[in-house]
């Protein structure tokens, strides 16, 4: 049925949950580091590899296993925050991107629970 | 397939097995009923590339239709099981016709 | 990805952030406090905190977030600040003029850094739950 395109969806979903998982620590250590005068702040770059395959599915395309190849969720470090003034801005921030980040780890989790459950069935024969 | 699909199985819903020239399963030859269970397969493959379509998006960063994914990749599922149980049902009734003794 | 480097940032923001409200409490204990035996005044105290470094990171510790080690306490220092002069000529440390000096802790100052400090501690505890609830679901793959 869908087989050729379910490998490359597997592998969406494994890169996605990877920076899901890598973006959480990232916020963790801003957090941590929200009073530490002069620190650099870090964050993922994922979304933004991922443009180009998400134009081509808003125009109905179709996503290649080459197109995923080269992109990888790593870390990047902005610039010091300089001043010693009130860090509360940064702090509702990050625990804004922490709370949408959290949602976002746990419903690519149910997807892939719910299609691992599909192919089981499937063996299964709905029996 | 919605759940009340079960309601509109054609009249003629017995498989042509009686006089049977061709050895051809059913499934393939059964007249209305044979091409309905096709369309309601392709119907299925068609939701279930909706829902990798839906599943896609997400991975790649579009979050702004969650509760869609969701739904459509419940109905892939669902209507999935419902195919599996209406292929168990007709080959138990093949089996069992098939042992009759005549 | 590792889950535990997770909890260990967190914690390490807590731990930070514990000690400034330890610090600040000690500063407002001592807000009224005299001259020490050794005719010293208490100074306010500051932490200074930094961003833990690992020795050293190996490539894949880059790539997948190893780096990351949350907060570390670099120093606790103490501000030379200014003694505040009450004149209270009844008391008797006042001077030949019947002024007490008294530390120089401003409570406005320690009570917003406490109010901060708690709102960071807090704000990691939420972290630390968040990835102990994305673990746990984890596990729950394969269930139903």
């Amino acid at each position: 049925m869908v087989q050729k395109t379910e490998a490359v969806t597997n592998a969406m979903l494994k890169m996605a949950l990877d920076a899901a998982s890598l973006n959480h620590q990232a916020i963790a250590n801003n957090i941590a580091n929200i009073n530490t005068q002069g620190y650099a702040p870090v964050r993922v770059s994922f979304e933004e590899q991922m443009d180009s395959i998400r134009e081509t599915l808003e125009e109905g395309g179709k996503v290649k296993s080459d197109m995923l190849s080269g992109i990888q969720p790593v870390l990047v470090r902005g610039q010091p925050l300089v001043g010693d003034g009130d860090r509360t801005t940064e702090l509702d921030m990050e625990t804004a991107k922490l709370a949408e980040n959290t949602v976002h780890y746990e419903a690519l989790l149910k997807v892939v629970g719910m299609r691992m459950s599909m192919v089981n069935s499937a063996i299964r024969e709905g029996k | 397939m919605s759940v009340d699909a079960i309601s509109f199985i054609p009249a003629v819903s017995t498989p042509s097995l009686a006089p049977t020239d061709e050895s051809n399963s059913m499934l393939t030859t059964g007249g209305a009923f044979g091409s309905w269970f096709e369309q309601q397969l392709s119907e299925v493959n068609t939701k279930m590339a909706i829902a990798d379509n839906g599943v896609q998006k997400l991975a790649a960063g579009d979050a702004s239709n969650l509760h869609e994914v969701m739904m459509n990749l419940q109905e892939a599922r669902m209507s999935m099981q419902l195919m599996m149980q209406v292929r168990n049902h007709l080959l138990d009734a093949y089996h069992e016709i098939s042992q009759m003794q005549l | 990805m590792d889950y535990r480097n997770a909890f260990a940032i967190s914690a390490s923001g807590m731990s930070v952030e514990k000690l400034r409200l330890d610090v600040t409490a000690a500063n407002l204990a001592n807000i009224h406090s005299g001259k020490k035996v050794d005719g010293t005044m208490f100074q306010p105290m500051q932490v200074i905190s930094g961003e833990a470094q690992a020795g050293f990171s190996t490539q894949f510790e880059q790539l997948s977030g190893a780096e990351l080690h949350g907060a570390q306490v670099v120093g606790v220092t103490t501000t030379p600040t200014e003694p505040h002069m009450v004149y209270q000529p009844g008391n008797p440390d006042a001077d030949d003029k019947g002024f007490v000096t008294e530390t120089g802790v401003n409570q406005v100052t320690e009570m917003v850094n406490m109010a901060s400090a708690l709102r960071a501690y807090e704000a990691n505890v939420v972290a630390m739950n968040a990835a102990k609830t994305m673990a746990l679901k984890a596990l729950e793959l394969g269930g139903s």
